[in-house]
């Protein structure tokens, strides 16, 4: 596919969109809200203590963390399985595994993304997700799942990379909310300041390859790490 | 450069070598397996260098390679260097790769490899460590570029891939909070292996009187542990001692 039909793509003014709102919204049944990608030892150990803390975490993983990466496997997805490209969706999908840095971030993109890719087979059926699903004996990650979804449904790439990232800031700072660091209003306060991160991010993945993976988010692998070993915790991750 | 290990009966002898540009090797004697010590002869990595080291370990192979020294990555103009290092372990054999600390100067360019294609009854070690500046030389801030990117594969299936890419005011970034908050150097240890899973215990035993920032995790047949330090000698500290418990005998010498 082109340049002028990824663009084609992203300018569609339609409804095709939509389902993303169905997709991420909190009750779609992925468990989401069980996940805190390592947050939950990050409060323990008092690198998330209030708003500001939270805030600049968020930012170190959306620039240089699972925010960014997750987008450019999610864009590479969506235009593998709008290509019908069903061997090479499948090597991206192992890459996304393979690139979880601990036990439970595995957990945290492999069982949302078994349970989306059983949600949109049972409720939002298309060709490119039989196809996808037929080839995953290991399990999917979480973003190549939803970018399948999206390529299949028709709903553009950069709206699909900006939905996901916008829910990946909301599900974090809920479970901040729940462990008591901020109160929700400083939560909405956070999500609302990280657009304008959610929207570069979202716009340069539509772009981005494989290669231009990378991160450096090192110390939050480390808190999911830890986390394994918390003595009381609310979180799978 | 290419480096040939092959098991005799009880020993492992490197028996193929091809030594190329500036990189030697020596194998001083050890109690057990081969142990390759390359040699930087050109005593660092400048701008536009490309560093190619492939390792082959055949079926039941002891081997481990390491660095005779700390390795220095010059500030560049514009060109990248680039290391890629290959790694084929066969049935049986138990193989380490411990190159000691990478240097990167102020100004230093370095984009790294490491490929890794496993029998799935290897037994694999990797560590890596990277020091971001010359703190000696009172270097505390530093600007460049650094990527590391390493695939490990198990009978040909991706089972372990590490994307590190850190660009710009590297130190400025590594004073954020979920990058380093204030480290100065950075280890992964990747250990694969069939009883990997079981050693998590004792490596969390081992890390857990050092003073430094760390984290270990085991799935899939792997133990992972990712250490970070405002102190490179504090985490050359952590390194060893977290190597010992592994081996159940000390780093290899060039490390003491």
């Amino acid at each position: 596919m082109g340049a002028q039909e990824v663009f084609d793509a992203i300018n569609d003014g339609s409804a095709a969109s939509l389902p993303l709102l169905a997709w991420l919204s909190p009750t779609f049944p992925v468990g989401a809200f069980a996940y805190s990608h390592g947050l939950e030892a990050a409060v323990e150990a008092a690198d998330i203590v209030d708003a500001d803390t939270l805030r600049e975490w968020l930012r170190d993983l959306l620039r240089h963390g699972a925010g960014r990466n997750d987008c450019i496997l999610l864009a590479a997805a969506w235009r593998a399985a709008k290509a019908g490209e069903f061997a090479g969706l499948a090597e991206l999908n192992g890459l996304a595994l393979a690139l979880a840095p601990s036990r439970e971030r595995l957990l945290e993109t492999r069982a949302q993304g078994d349970a989306f890719v059983a949600a949109i087979s049972a409720a939002w059926p298309c060709e490119e997700m039989t196809e996808f699903a037929a080839r995953e004996t290991a399990g999917a990650a979480y973003p190549i799942a939803l970018g399948v979804a999206a390529a299949g449904h028709g709903v553009p790439l950069e709206s699909t990379t900006r939905a996901f990232l916008l829910g990946f800031v909301s599900n974090l700072v809920s479970a901040a909310v729940r462990l008591g660091s901020i109160g929700q209003t400083d939560g909405q306060k956070i999500i609302a300041a990280s657009m304008r991160d959610v929207a570069a991010i979202a716009s340069a993945a539509r772009v981005a390859t494989p290669a231009d993976l990378g991160g450096a988010s090192m110390r939050s692998d480390i808190a999911s790490m830890r986390h394994e070993v918390q003595y009381s915790r609310l979180f799978r991750s | 450069m290419r480096l040939e290990f092959a098991a005799t009966g009880a020993r492992t002898e490197l028996f193929r070598v091809f030594e190329t540009g500036g990189l030697r090797v020596r194998c001083p004697n050890t109690a057990r397996g081969c142990e390759a010590v390359i040699v930087n002869t050109g005593g660092g990595i400048a701008g536009g260098d490309h560093a190619k080291i492939d390792i082959v370990a055949g079926d039941d192979a002891d081997a481990t390679i390491t660095t005779a020294a700390a390795e220095k990555v010059y500030r560049a103009q514009n060109a990248e260097a680039s290391v890629e290092v290959s790694l084929r372990a066969g049935a049986r054999s138990r193989v380490e790769w411990l190159p000691q600390e990478t240097i990167l100067f102020d100004g230093a360019h370095l984009s790294r490899r490491l490929d890794i294609d496993l029998d799935s009854t290897a037994s694999l070690t990797l560590m890596e460590c990277v020091v971001f500046g010359r703190m000696a030389m009172g270097e505390l801030s530093i600007e460049g570029s650094f990527r590391d990117r390493w695939r490990v594969r198990r009978d040909r299936r991706l089972i372990f891939a590490e994307d590190a890419r850190i660009d710009g005011d590297i130190t400025g970034l590594l004073d954020r909070p979920a990058i380093g908050r204030n480290a100065r150097a950075s280890a992964l240890f990747v250990h694969v292996a069939p009883d990997a899973e079981a050693r998590i215990d004792a490596i969390r035993e081992a890390l857990e009187p050092v003073a430094c920032e760390w984290g270990a995790s085991a799935w899939n047949g792997m133990a992972v542990v990712r250490m970070l330090s405002p102190s490179p000698e504090l985490l050359r500290l952590a390194i060893l001692a977290l190597l010992r418990a592994m081996r159940g005998r000390a780093a290899p010498r060039v490390w003491q």
